[in-house]
């Protein structure tokens, strides 16, 4: 980018018109001067006309301990590794910038384009920038290191972030070691869990040799804390200790049911030509749902496959929790009902890992004469003369006439004899 | 009095019969975005970030764990997903070129691509569990599987191979 901005830069124009005309000579002359040069030599380049492609975020390490700084260009792999003429180097960005790991005597090297530091101490934190350089590309990456003394290392920031997942087995791994395993087979990791060395008696993690990993045979919130791994690392007859810091963040496997749709199978009334919504819910458990999915089909086939002008849709996902009870919703969209859609069985599945649950829904026309209307009344008018015959027809009776009467008669006769008209009603 | 209960329930039966279909659609209220935030860190505990615009997956370490970089994704099928990252703004794609393919970070919205389900084939990711981990397929490039390398700081790729130096099985977490 920084060349092609270089290349841009023309002749300032200034107020007088000699001094536009002198400039715009000068444009010219020192256009064909670049491009011969170009033409005949290769380009020189210096650290300034580099490509500065960016900074590599900051590494946290503990004095006395070995440290790499690995090539931080990512996109140079392919290109450092066909063209064979390319120069990598490093150096400290501070007032000296010298290159670094030329002398073997020093504590710096450079290895397969990586800086070693031999061992680390607090005066080296700083920005140390690397350069790549052909014949044809140079380019510039910053990394940051920043070394603790022993005794202010700061955990938080000297810590890895893995995670762990509880209920269930789980591991770390001793990250950013690669650079220091001599041996794989022979290597012996040891790990620490809040400065208590895990070892065999310990049942609670398995550790094994060759292995940069830390299992934890069974997760819980107590596997929480900060977890070191370390492992020795010798150079040139120098004994040294690698450590990393893990303090992982444990997070509670949710626990799934298998969803139940809220509802059973339903015919849906409608006319042609109308719009129509019909809603979905489902029941997806307690806690977050990660797997969970509601969907409509039509004669189980995707909707956006039936319907490509989207005349029948599914509705937006709507995912809420209620008391920690997690529930979804997506409606059947209709923007008009048709003929065709009365032939069609829509069914919304509710699926998560554990299995799914199908709710199936028809759709009939409500009968443009509707022969509820026109039979509710008449059947109501029925009713009522049904019931008004009935009435008159009870009271004909002969028998219920007569006992009727009587009672009245006898009502009458002795109005304080109240236990004989009880027996007698 | 008894028949005048009687034809009571009778106008309710018939109200509710003339009346089904409103009651089953009652007119719904508007829903949120599909479009969810996971956490994404592959079997060996490396997590995304960007390095010159580029996914890479490696540890981070203290403050630097500010710089992971959380997937968006939307379902846009059962079992298709598309995938992004800075708020849906970027998307992850697969590009042929020639024999190979590569994973391309394009600057699109992902709750526009999933109105163009055509144009959205090569964002199209299909996502298959396997127990408490899962893979990530592209539709537009079957056999080619999002994947990180066993180096860490390495950029995130697609991969047709299965190999001990590919990692092709993710966790992947509800934020």
């Amino acid at each position: 980018m920084q060349n092609h901005r270089f290349l841009d830069t023309g002749p300032q124009l200034s107020v007088s018109r000699l001094q536009k005309l002198f400039g715009f000579f000068f444009f010219f002359y020192a256009l064909a001067v670049s491009v011969s040069a170009s033409s005949i030599q290769p380009k020189k380049n210096t650290v300034e006309n580099c490509q500065y492609l960016g900074k590599y975020f900051k590494k946290f390490r503990v004095e006395a301990e070995p440290v790499v700084l690995k090539s931080p260009f990512p996109k140079l792999g392919n290109r450092v590794l066909f063209s064979l003429h390319y120069n990598l180097s490093w150096h400290k960005n501070d007032s000296e910038k010298t290159v670094l790991g030329t002398h073997r005597s020093g504590r710096t090297r450079t290895k397969d384009n990586a800086l070693w530091i031999l061992p680390a101490t607090p005066e080296d934190s700083g920005t140390y920038i690397c350069t790549f350089r052909n014949e044809s590309y140079c380019a510039t990456m910053s990394v940051e290191l920043k070394v603790f003394k022993k005794s202010e290392a700061s955990l938080q920031s000297l810590s890895y972030q893995q995670v762990l997942i509880t209920s269930g087995a789980g591991y770390l791994v001793c990250p950013d070691i690669d650079d220091f395993i001599q041996d794989k087979n022979d290597m012996e990791i040891k790990w620490y869990k809040d400065a208590v060395l895990l070892d065999q008696s310990n049942k609670t993690f398995s550790i094994l040799k060759g292995s940069v990993y830390c299992h934890i045979n069974n997760v819980s919130l107590d596997s929480s804390g900060y977890y070191t791994c370390e492992l020795p690392f010798v150079y040139e007859g120098v004994k040294y200790n690698i450590t990393r810091h893990i303090n992982p963040r444990i997070i509670k496997k949710k626990e799934e049911t298998m969803p139940v749709i809220i509802g059973s199978n339903k015919t849906v009334l409608t006319s042609l030509g109308s719009k129509l919504i019909i809603p979905c819910k489902a029941f997806f458990g307690l806690g977050s749902r990660p797997t969970a999915l509601l969907r409509w089909t039509a004669n189980n086939t995707f909707l956006h496959h039936v319907y490509k002008e989207g005349r029948v849709k599914e509705g937006q996902l709507h995912e809420y929790s209620e008391n920690n009870r997690i529930y979804m919703e997506m409606s059947l969209i209709f923007n008009s009902v048709e003929k065709k859609d009365l032939n069609t069985e829509f069914i919304c599945t509710a699926q998560n890992r554990l299995g799914y649950q199908t709710l199936q829904v028809r759709v009939k026309e409500e009968p443009t004469f509707s022969w509820g209307i026109a039979v509710a009344p008449l059947s109501l008018i029925f009713l009522v003369f049904v019931g008004i015959w009935m009435h008159i027809r009870w009271k004909q009776k002969p028998g219920k006439v007569y006992t009727t009467t009587k009672s009245k008669i006898i009502a009458r006769d002795c109005q304080s004899s109240t236990p004989y008209r009880k027996e007698m009603i | 009095m008894d028949l005048c209960v009687s034809l009571r329930g009778l106008l309710i039966t018939v109200l509710l019969f003339l009346f089904h279909s409103e009651t089953m659609s009652l007119p719904f209220e508007k829903m949120t975005s599909k479009k969810q935030a996971y956490r994404i860190w592959d079997i060996y505990q490396k997590t995304f970030y960007l390095r010159n615009n580029q996914l890479v997956a490696g540890y981070l370490q203290g403050p630097n764990t500010n710089l992971e970089e959380k997937i968006d994704m939307v379902s846009i099928e059962p079992h298709s997903v598309l995938l992004g990252i800075h708020d849906g703004s970027l998307c992850l794609a697969c590009v042929k070129s020639g024999d190979t393919v590569q994973l391309q970070l394009e600057a699109v919205n992902i709750t526009d691509l999933d109105k163009d389900r055509n144009e959205s084939k090569r964002f199209t990711f299909i996502k298959s569990e396997n127990g408490s981990t899962c893979s990530f397929e592209s539709a537009a490039c079957p056999g080619w599987f999002l994947c990180t390398q066993a180096d860490p700081d390495r950029p995130v790729s697609l991969s047709n191979t299965q190999t001990e130096a590919i990692i092709t099985k993710f966790y992947f977490q509800k934020e």
